[in-house]
């Protein structure tokens, strides 16, 4: 008990001063009482808890806010994915008196974490995203953490949910034995032929025979199977048809739901299929998860559209790994698009632009489906300059250093071309860029409806 | 196939990777690439041993000092080897963590000292107390303004001509007012961001040398470097404006950079 009155005590004291208050509780009432997340898992009924390498935190949310529309949920704050951050959520839904006020909890937990935590917490279901290989994993990082989620899950008696187009968590699930639903995207939605977008072979991890591919979506989600031996994609018991805006979900026996995304690209609708089909496991019926989704309000910057005259896809980009996932997602789009790139380099963006030539901008030279780029920034020449060595023409790449300005003539092109328009920013960019794409989504919205009010 | 053919070796991409090398690397095989020539280029692991006799040149790049202690010792074993290899003219460029492992040691704050190739008569050490090294750099060279991004604990010294004059930075040892070193078919600096896009004649430089290291033809074909022009003008206008434009005179990529209007 001293330890969640300290916490709280903490937490208290620090809201007092406006300060965050995401992480800091928890570490301090850990430090009085080590046992605390085993206390709390005492005194809840069960635990979901979503894990992986991209989408966790997306479909945390997600699956949190349609759990909510049944009971209450505790479930820990945006990232806030490690042992601190997981006591802090148990502590802002306790009493003084130690009463939790939710018998269900809904959390993200880090991968490196996970088994720290797995014996201590009724898991009934275990919802793993993918697991994917990233520029560190040049000491093989990746077999380090698929150990990590396999000693996890041994610890609990929890049903999985895993992703069937990754053959990582394929892997995962033949090795666990127990009960294990699979969701994955619908086969015919997959794209074959661009085979270049596959960098690093993937490799059986039965057999150690590189894997081949009927079709792929992004990184090494596709239709895998392993020529040697008979490792193969399963069958998933939820299917997701994207169509951009919406997303079907297809269940056997069940009659398909339409979901509409809150959040537009591929590695989204892989998050709200997972969400979805953890909740349909938990046991939730279409109801909650549509207005689940309408609860959600995307983070600034992550595939964040705006319907300006020509619709506009923004996404921050950090790192190099980070950047990586963004170009993937959007050469993942279907149909033609104008891409825009700015680059700052102040502080907090970093000063060295040294990280450009190690993200995959050479995915984006590969994508004939781009009509054309804008790089923008203080860096926009130093961007134009990586695009070129990644082998795109140069009269195809036009460099406008102010980013409105950038902004602007590229939905003055797209317009015309008829394409969206797909915009990447490092941090300093980002807040402007909203404010003046919100805006512009508002007088579009406003031209809109005096054009309407005009033919009526 | 074309009649000219370069080898290239990286030597560590999986230790030595901090600051881009694969820029670099690319740059120099698009450059070839632009003009007909192959480029093969050898990913030297640790795991592999480096063939010096089969490459025309070689790439050293920098990483934490950990895993340059780590590339120091596998360089340790073929140390006579280098500095054969060097006193026949093969071209190695050497860039930050790199270069310095090209001289006798480097000295760690805790006063340890990672032993390098010895093929320079070069030494560096981190010092006590003393701040990084960090920000944009410009330097004037015998291929015109070279520039780019450094980040370095080491002060370098030592008794070779050095690459560059500093203009804009620190340079070797943030003292002396010079950056790199030049000696032989060697270069070496802490110029990163990476190195060789925005450096196009210095690139050249290097591949001319390694052609004719080759016993190749070291004819190379002027290339329309009007994005790097634009690139380097930026660059020192927005981010070292001190560094007098007069400079840029030597430059090359001058009279591009004025010719060509920035699309708007
Ligand atoms: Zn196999």
């Amino acid at each position: 008990m001293l330890g969640i009155w300290i916490g709280k005590l903490v937490t208290w004291l620090l809201r007092m001063r406006g300060m965050d208050a995401t992480s800091f509780p928890g570490k301090i009432a850990l430090k009085v009482s080590p046992r605390l997340i085993a206390w709390f898992g005492k005194r809840l009924e069960r635990v979901i808890v979503v894990t992986g390498t991209n989408g966790k935190t997306t479909t945390t949310s997600l699956l949190a806010a349609m759990m909510q529309h049944e009971e209450p949920v505790i479930t820990n704050h945006k990232g806030a994915n490690l042992v601190q951050g997981i006591a802090t959520a148990f502590l802002q839904h306790t009493s003084w008196t130690g009463r939790l006020r939710a018998k269900t909890a809904v959390l993200e937990v880090d991968e490196a974490t996970f088994p720290r935590i797995a014996d201590s917490l009724p898991i009934v279901l275990i919802i793993v995203t993918n697991v994917f290989r990233d520029q560190l994993d040049r000491y093989g990082e990746l077999d380090v953490t698929v150990e990590k989620l396999f000693t996890a899950i041994r610890k609990t008696d929890a049903c999985l949910v895993l992703n069937a187009d990754d053959p990582i968590c394929r892997n995962l699930g033949l090795r666990a034995s127990r009960k294990t639903f699979y969701y994955g995207m619908s086969r015919d939605t997959a794209r074959t032929g661009l085979r270049r977008q596959m960098r690093d072979g993937q490799f059986c991890m039965n057999c150690g025979h590189e894997l081949t591919y009927d079709g792929f979506w992004y990184g090494q989600l596709g239709l895998y199977r392993c020529p040697a031996c008979d490792f193969s994609r399963p069958h998933p018991e939820f299917i997701g048809v994207y169509r951009g805006k919406s997303l079907t979900l297809r269940e056997q026996e069940v009659p398909d739901i339409e979901l509409t995304m809150p959040v537009q690209g591929l590695y989204n609708a892989y998050n709200v299929l997972a969400a979805a089909s953890g909740a349909r496991v938990a046991g939730l019926w279409a109801g909650p998860i549509h207005e689940g989704l309408a609860d959600y309000n995307p983070p600034d910057g992550r595939m964040q559209t705006f319907d300006t005259a020509a619709p506009v896809t923004l996404n921050l980009v950090k790192n190099p790994t980070g950047c990586d996932s963004v170009i993937q997602a959007i050469t993942s789009e279907p149909g033609q698009k104008l891409v825009v790139i700015g680059i700052n380099d102040l502080a907090a963006d970093g000063r060295d632009v040294s990280w450009l030539w190690d993200a995959d901008f050479e995915l984006f030279a590969e994508d004939e489906e781009i009509v054309s780029f804008i790089t923008s920034g203080f860096r926009a020449e130093d961007m134009a300059l990586r695009l070129k060595y990644a082998g795109v023409d140069t009269s195809r790449i036009r460099i406008i250093e102010d980013m409105d300005e950038a902004v602007a003539a590229a939905i003055e092109s797209a317009k015309h071309q008829h394409v969206p328009v797909f915009a990447i920013c490092t941090y300093t960019l980002l807040h402007k860029t909203v404010h003046n794409l919100t805006a512009k989504a508002r007088e579009n919205e406003r031209a809109n409806a005096e054009y309407r009010a005009s033919v009526s | 196939m074309s009649e000219r053919t370069l080898n290239i070796a990286h030597l560590y991409p999986d230790l030595l990777n901090l600051y881009a090398d694969r820029g670099n690397i690319l740059t120099l095989v698009q450059r070839l690439r632009w003009r007909g020539i192959e480029a093969v280029v050898h990913e030297v692991t640790h795991h592999d041993q480096p063939r010096l006799a089969a490459y025309d040149l070689v790439l050293l790049g920098g990483g934490s000092d950990r895993e340059q202690e780590i590339v120091g010792a596998y360089l340790a074993k073929h140390k006579d080897e280098f500095a054969r290899a060097i006193a026949n003219g093969l071209p190695v460029l050497a860039i930050c963590g790199g270069y310095q492992l090209l001289g006798a040691y480097y000295q760690l704050p805790d006063g340890r000292k990672i032993p390098g190739l010895d093929v320079l008569d070069m030494y560096t050490s981190a010092g006590t107390g003393l701040p990084r090294l960090i920000g944009n750099v410009a330097i004037e060279t015998e291929y015109g303004i070279v520039l780019g991004f450094e980040n370095h604990g080491g002060r370098t010294v030592h008794h070779h001509e050095p690459l560059g004059k500093v203009l804009h930075g620190h340079g070797n040892d943030g003292e002396s007012g010079f950056e790199g070193v030049h000696h032989m078919n060697v270069w070496g600096t802490y110029i990163h961001g990476p190195l060789l896009p925005k450096n196009p004649q210095f690139a050249d430089a290097v591949l001319a040398t390694a052609l004719a290291y080759a016993g190749h033809s070291p004819e190379l074909e002027p290339l329309a470097d009007d994005t790097e022009a634009l690139a380097r003008r930026a660059f020192l206008s927005r981010r070292m404006p001190d560094v007098n434009l007069s400079h840029l005179t030597n430059d090359s990529t001058t009279e591009h950079a004025k010719t060509t209007q920035q699309p708007s």
